[in-house]
């Protein structure tokens, strides 16, 4: 836990963090560090991602994968460096905050549905809250929403009454209303029974197929590899490798890369 | 041994007698049951003298309400029927649109049934009342309430959504203006029996709820001075007695507030057992705020809402949902802790005018405090027990423990 990042080896002859392989840059991070007390969870990161490019990262639980998606909206605050989302850089000024937060959709873990509305409200309660849009409008947007996650007919139910998967792609759904310019996340499938983890993967791919800005931390290397622009591999709150799938899957540099991989796959 | 015994038998033995002590608990049991039983009947039947109540039933309910302006509470109890009809029409009709009734696919019948299961306290305390009355007045005062609240719930039924908004306002505001046109026939200090303990609840349940949620998110609150306001205002009032804290409204204000700007003493215990309340409650609500996972306000926060939305339409409605028993609870006992005002402030309520009555000359030397005293507790119970079958009932609908 104490290694030091200037004593990191170099990921030299690689792929660059900070070189998308797509689009003009929209998000720009720059020498973040983000502390937990005196543990570092990022490490002086810095990374670009591309208008839709899909990001895959993955790592060892504990290697700050989550931090890193969830200080770029501003849920984590770093402590150090610069963030920069669509030209908007994260401050504490709470305007900042506000707009990305308003371009960022995120998908959570446990999917974090509001169990007290249901499926249609949760889908809605942004839009018509804070971008303002009328009732009937945002109602008819959710229902199309619900369509693209192929669950239309859920829409007056209450998520406690949904599945695991079904919930998950409502709340993509939710994620998605706000018409966000980019969309991160993190571990969509981890808390899901294995046989729904196939049916949220398909819906991500999906979106990763419309050509929409992604970074997804994930376990499921398959998934990865088949949706991913570029795989970010991260360990102690580093960026230690990065890649298109085909090399970074196949042609690892990195011993640490290795050993991870040779664990998982 | 081949005979088969008796169902009921097999269901004695399994269920009282398994085993010897089993057999002894349920002997003893039964023994004190009995005599409880049997000597509460025959108290209620035999050896009770109610004359007391009967004679003095108009003081155990209204004080010294005057005569004159009796009918205003006729009047005030049918208008507040008709208004609690309409909201429970208006809530009938919106969960009838929205399917989660659970009363909209039964029979005239069964629903009269249920209204019955749901408020049968009350209308037996109602019944027994007029069994006791000796006027006509409170025939046409339980009439009126029950023809206004039944107008009000047909009525409530059939209003138009748009007009909703304005039925639960008109709800809130409703109270204040009974209350404003009891008081201005009579003034404060008119207020007596059952109707003020009532009042004085009523009161400070409507005020000390705010108050509480406002105290549960000031604790909480990233600004430290308003979180040392509230904590300092939760911790003072939780931690002395109430009995103490209305003594101190009648004796001590003098020292902060000049005597004739002091308010009087139905507004003092009022304030008093708003913030004794509001503290209690603000602990409860925290208990809410902290059972919520970290998950529901970052999801709504990573959705651009803000702090302020965040607040209210994602973490208090589901924290308060949670702590509904807690809150009830709360609010039953400041139902019954009405009562201390009487020897605090010397004001005349339900309990108050229940000691005094057994002084009258008719009723001097007489030991009737027992006959009396089974009366008050059986009106604070009718009101207490159907608080609680109330918030049970809404913690079902609204599915608490579910997630």
């Amino acid at each position: 836990m104490t290694t030091n990042h200037e004593s990191a080896p170099e990921p030299a002859g690689l792929a660059d963090a900070t070189s998308p392989v797509k689009g003009e840059p929209i998000i720009e991070m720059e020498q973040v560090t983000k502390r937990f007390g005196t543990f570092e969870a990022l490490k002086a990161i810095d990374m670009v991602v591309g208008r839709q490019e899909v990001v895959v990262v993955i790592g060892p639980s504990g290697s700050g994968k989550s931090t890193l998606i969830r200080c770029i909206n501003r849920l984590e605050v770093h402590d150090e460096g610069r963030i920069v989302v669509d030209g908007t850089e994260l401050s504490d000024d709470v305007r900042n905050i506000a707009e990305i937060r308003r371009e960022t959709g995120m998908v959570f873990q446990q999917f974090n549905l509001f169990p007290h509305l249901s499926v249609l409200d949760n889908i809605t309660l942004a839009p018509r809250k804070v971008r303002k849009v009328r009732r009937a409008e945002a109602e008819a947007q959710g229902r199309e929403l619900l369509e693209q996650v192929r669950i239309p007919e859920q829409a007056d139910k209450y998520p406690g009454q949904l599945s695991g998967g079904q919930q998950q792609r409502v709340a993509i759904a939710r994620a998605l209303a706000m018409r966000p310019k980019v969309l991160l996340f993190d571990e969509p499938t981890s808390a899901l029974d294995p046989e729904m983890i196939n049916e949220v993967l398909d819906t991500i791919k999906d979106l990763a197929g419309e050509g929409r800005t992604m970074i997804v931390v994930t376990h499921e290397m398959g998934f990865a590899r088949e949706v991913a622009d570029r795989v970010v591999f991260m360990a102690e709150g580093q960026i230690v490798e990065v890649g298109p799938p085909e090399h970074f899957f196949t042609d690892p540099q990195e011993e640490r890369t290795k050993a991870f991989l040779a664990q998982i796959l | 041994m081949s005979a088969t015994p008796s169902p009921a038998l097999v269901w004695l033995r399994r269920n009282l007698f398994r085993s010897p002590a089993d057999g002894i608990l349920t002997v003893v049991s039964a023994v004190v049951v009995a005599t409880v039983l049997y000597r509460t009947a025959r108290f209620v039947a035999v050896t009770g003298r109610w004359e007391i109540i009967e004679v003095n039933l108009r003081l155990l309910m209204v004080g010294r309400f005057p005569d004159i302006h009796l009918p205003r509470v006729s009047i005030s109890l049918a208008v507040a029927a008709f208004v609690g009809g309409l909201v429970a029409g208006v809530v009938h009709r919106r969960q009838v649109a929205a399917g989660t009734s659970a009363v909209a696919h039964l029979g005239t019948g069964r629903r009269a049934l249920d209204l019955l299961e749901r408020f049968w306290p009350v209308l037996a305390g109602a019944a027994l009342l007029l069994a006791l009355s000796r006027t006509t007045g409170p025939w046409v005062t339980v009439a009126g309430a029950l023809a206004a609240g039944m107008a009000g719930r047909l009525i409530g039924a059939r209003l138009p959504a748009v007009v909703h908004p304005g039925v639960v306002l008109g709800a809130v505001i409703t109270p204040f203006a009974l209350v404003a046109y009891l008081a201005d026939a009579v003034g404060w200090d008119g207020w007596g029996g059952l109707m003020l303990n009532v009042f004085m609840a009523v009161a400070s349940i409507i005020l000390c709820f705010p108050l509480g949620v406002l105290a549960a998110l000031g604790r909480r609150s990233t600004l430290p001075a308003v979180r040392w306001v509230s904590t300092a205002y939760i911790e003072l009032f939780r931690g002395v007695p109430l009995f103490v804290l209305l003594l101190m409204s009648g004796a001590a204000l003098g020292f902060f507030v000049p005597v004739d700007a002091a308010p009087g003493r139905v507004v003092r215990a009022i304030v008093v057992f708003t913030l004794f309340t509001g503290a209690y409650m603000a602990e409860i609500v925290r208990g809410g705020l902290q059972s919520l996972p970290k998950g529901q306000p970052e999801a709504a926060r990573a959705l651009g809402l803000s702090p302020t939305k965040v607040t209210f339409l994602i973490v208090l409605p589901q924290a308060l949902r949670n702590v509904i028993p807690a809150q009830v609870g709360q609010l039953i006992s400041l139902f019954k802790d009405t009562t201390l005002a009487g020897f605090a402030l010397g004001l005349f309520e339900l309990l108050n005018v229940s000691r005094s009555i057994t002084s009258q000359d008719a009723f001097r030397g007489q030991p009737l405090l027992p006959e009396v005293l089974a009366f008050v507790a059986l009106l604070f119970w009718i009101g207490s027990y159907t608080m609680a079958r109330e918030s049970q009932r809404l913690e079902r609908k609204l599915g608490v423990g579910e997630r």
